[in-house]
C-alpha cells in the first residue's frame, strides 16, 4: 500500500474515536477505546467508566459514525468508479439518477401505511434502495448499457432525462405528501440520525462487498482511461466489464443512499482529490477516495449533529466551494 | 499454443494474416476479399484514402472488430480462438489521438501498456514501472515522463502513444496514423524512430514488426520496404514501394490527375 493510503487510513481511525466521543456528553478518546474493547472484545478495562457512557458510545454514537464511514467511503469508491467509466470528470454516484430514484422511492414509502416493525426494520430505507436499483435499471435499458452500441454522451443524457422524469414525479409525491413532506425533505438533504445497528448492518454488508469487488476490478477501469477502443487494445472485455463496474458501484450508491438519503458532492470531490495526491490510476485512486470520503463525512456529520443540521448540507458547503477551488486549480495548472 | 493440431508442426509459423477477410459493420460492407501475410522483423505501411478502410482493416487484425466472413491468424492461431488478453500481448494498437479525461502524467500513461501482463487488483508493480520507463527512454521521451499528457504537443504525445504501444512488449506494433498532425520535423523523427523500433528483438526472440497506416508517400517510400494499398474496402496492391506506389496506382486510387500524381 502507498503511504499516503497508509497515512489517511491512521488519520480516519483518530479523527473517527475522537468523533465518537464528541458531543454534548464528551468522553476522552482513552475511554472511547476502553469501553469499544470492553463492550465489543471483553477486554477488562476500564473500572471508571459509567454505564450512561458505554450507551451513548456503543447504542448511538458507535453505529452513526460506522454508517459515515461506510457511506462516504461508498459515495467517493462509486464516484470514482462512474467518473472512470464515463471518462467524465463531472460523473458523481448519482449520475445514472439513482438520487432521483431513491428519493421518489422514500418519498412514496413516507406515503404508505407502514408502521411498526417494518417502519423499525427499515421500510423507507428498502424503498429508497428498490428506487435507486430501478432508475439505473431503467437508464441501462435505454442506454444498452453494456451492449457494445451505447455512447457515454447519450449514457449520460439518458441518466440525466431519466433523473429529470423522476425528479418530476417526486415533486407530485411532495405536493401531494401533507404532512409527511418535512420527512421526505429532511431525506432529500441527506442525515444520519437514528442510524440503528441492523440498518447499519443492512448497508454496510452490500457497501463493502461492493467496494471491495470493485477495487479488484481496477485493472479493467484503469484501461478505461483510454477509452473503449484503446481498452479493448490492452485485452480488456469492454462490455463486460462496463456492466460488472456499473452494477458494482450502482450496489454501493443505492445501499448508502438508503441508509444516509442524498448526500451530496462527497461522490463528486473526493476522487479528483484522490486524482491530485496519486495520479489518475483508479488502483491507486480507489482505496484512497474510499478512506477520503469516509473522513469527509465523517467530520461533516460531527459538524452536522453539533450544530444540528442535516449532514448533507454540510458536504454541499464544504463540497462546492472545494469544487470551484479545484476549477480554480485547473486554470492554475492542474487539469481536472 | 494450447492447441496441439499437426497443422502447426508442418505450416510456417504465421505471425499476421487475413484470408479472404470481409467485415461488415452496420450492415456496410467495409472491408472485402482481404488477404495478406505479415512475417517478423517486417515494416509494413498502409496507404490508401480515406474511408478505404485502412482503420477497419487493423482493427480486425487486432480482433477489436469481428470478421464477418473468412478468418485473421495472429501467431498461427485463428484470432478468434484467442482470449482478449493474448491478442493484447501478441499485438499493440496505437491510436494517433490519445484523449484523457484527467489530469494523467506519460509515465502512468506509458504504464497503462503493462496491463495485458498484469494480474490481480494491484497497481503497476516496479517491474511494470521499469518496462514503462524503458519505453519512455527509447522513444526519447525521458525528459516528459512526469508531464501531464494533456499538456503535451502533438508531437511529444505521439512520442508517449508510441511508448504506451511499446511497453505492451508485443511482437506487433500497429499505429494508426501515427504522423497525423506533425509537422515536417516531427514526422520525420516519428517515422525515423518507427523504423528503428522494427529491428528491435521482442520478448518472444524475434525482431518487431511494425504496421502502420500513413497518409504521407515519402515517408513510405523512404523507410518502409512493403506497402499495402486499400481501396474501396479491398487491397489494391501490396508489394515494394516502388512496385506499389506507381503513378497509375495512385491515380486511381485517390482519384486524382496522373500527371499530378506523377509528381507526388
Amino acid at each position: 500500500m502507498r503511504r499516503t493510503t497508509l497515512l489517511s487510513l491512521a488519520a480516519l481511525a483518530l479523527v473517527a474515536i475522537g468523533a465518537i466521543g464528541f458531543g454534548v456528553a464528551n468522553i476522552a478518546p482513552l475511554d472511547v477505546l476502553a469501553i469499544i474493547g470492553k463492550s465489543l472484545f471483553g477486554l477488562p478495562i476500564g473500572g471508571e467508566i459509567s454505564a450512561g457512557s458505554t450507551s451513548i458510545v456503543m447504542e448511538i454514537r458507535l453505529p452513526r459514525i460506522l454508517a459515515a464511514i461506510a457511506v462516504g467511503a461508498a459515495l467517493a469508491t462509486s464516484g470514482a468508479a462512474f467518473q472512470s467509466l464515463l471518462r467524465n470528470p463531472l460523473a458523481d454516484p448519482y449520475v445514472l439518477g439513482t438520487s432521483s430514484g431513491a428519493a421518489l422511492g422514500a418519498a412514496i414509502a413516507f406515503l404508505l401505511p407502514i408502521t411498526g416493525i417494518a417502519w423499525e426494520l427499515g421500510g423507507v430505507q428498502l424503498a429508497a434502495f428498490v428506487g435507486a436499483l430501478a432508475s439505473v435499471a431503467l437508464v441501462w435499458r435505454i442506454a444498452g448499457i453494456g451492449s457494445g452500441e451505447e455512447r457515454i454522451a447519450s449514457v449520460l443524457l439518458v441518466g440525466y432525462a431519466v433523473a429529470s422524469l423522476l425528479a418530476a414525479a417526486l415533486s407530485l409525491v411532495m405536493l401531494a405528501s401533507g404532512a409527511n413532506l418535512r420527512a421526505i425533505f429532511g431525506f432529500l438533504l441527506g442525515g444520519l440520525d437514528g442510524v440503528t445497528w441492523p440498518r447499519l448492518a443492512a448497508a454496510a454488508v452490500p457497501i463493502a462487498l461492493a467496494t471491495l469487488l470493485l477495487a479488484r476490478r481496477g485493472r479493467a477501469l484503469a484501461a478505461f482511461l483510454l477509452g473503449d477502443e484503446g481498452a479493448t487494445h490492452l485485452g480488456i472485455d469492454v462490455r463486460r466489464e462496463r456492466r460488472i463496474a456499473v452494477a458494482l458501484a450502482t450496489l454501493a450508491t443505492a445501499s448508502a443512499v438508503a441508509l444516509a438519503g442524498l448526500v451530496g458532492f462527497v461522490g463528486l470531490v473526493v476522487p479528483h482529490l484522490a486524482r491530485l495526491a496519486v495520479g489518475s490510476d483508479p488502483r491507486a485512486v480507489f482505496p484512497l477516495s474510499a478512506i477520503g470520503g469516509a473522513l469527509l463525512l465523517l467530520l461533516a456529520d460531527t459538524v452536522a449533529r453539533t450544530i444540528g443540521v442535516p449532514v448533507g448540507v454540510i458536504t454541499a458547503l464544504i463540497g462546492a466551494p472545494f469544487l470551484l477551488w479545484l476549477l480554480h486549480r485547473a486554470r492554475a495548472g492542474y487539469a481536472l | 499454443m494450447s492447441t496441439n493440431s499437426s497443422t502447426s508442426d508442418t505450416a510456417p509459423y504465421e505471425l499476421l494474416g487475413a484470408k479472404n477477410l470481409q467485415v461488415d459493420l452496420g450492415g456496410t460492407t467495409i472491408l472485402q476479399d482481404v488477404s495478406l501475410s505479415i512475417g517478423p522483423g517486417e515494416r509494413v505501411a498502409i496507404v490508401g484514402p480515406n474511408g478505404a478502410g485502412k482503420t477497419t482493416l487493423m482493427r480486425a487484425l487486432s480482433g477489436a472488430v469481428p470478421a464477418t466472413s473468412g478468418e485473421i491468424i495472429l501467431c498461427s492461431e485463428p484470432i478468434q480462438n484467442l482470449s482478449r488478453e493474448t491478442i493484447a500481448r501478441s499485438i499493440a494498437v496505437v491510436s494517433s489521438d490519445i484523449a484523457l479525461p484527467f489530469a494523467t502524467r506519460v509515465d502512468e500513461l506509458v504504464a497503462l501498456g503493462r496491463i495485458p501482463h498484469g494480474r490481480g487488483p494491484a497497481g503497476p508493480s516496479a517491474h511494470d514501472r521499469e518496462r514503462a520507463n524503458a519505453a519512455i527512454e527509447r522513444v526519447g521521451a525521458s525528459h516528459l515522463q512526469r508531464r501531464d499528457v494533456r499538456t503535451l504537443s502533438a508531437g511529444e504525445r505521439q512520442l508517449a502513444a508510441v511508448a504506451l504501444g511499446l511497453a505492451q512488449e508485443t511482437p506487433i506494433l500497429a499505429l494508426d496514423e501515427p504522423t497525423a498532425h506533425l509537422d515536417l520535423r516531427h514526422r520525420m523523427e516519428i517515422a525515423d524512430l518507427l523504423i528503428s523500433l522494427a529491428g528491435d528483438e521482442t520478448i518472444m526472440k524475434t525482431k518487431r514488426t511494425i504496421v502502420a497506416i500513413f497518409h504521407e508517400l515519402d515517408i513510405v517510400r523512404d523507410g518502409f520496404s512493403r506497402v499495402i494499398l486499400v481501396s474501396n474496402g479491398t487491397i489494391a496492391a501490396d508489394g515494394t514501394p516502388a512496385e506499389v506506389l506507381t503513378a497509375e496506382r495512385i491515380s486511381s486510387a485517390w482519384g486524382i490527375p496522373l500527371e499530378r500524381a506523377a509528381r507526388l
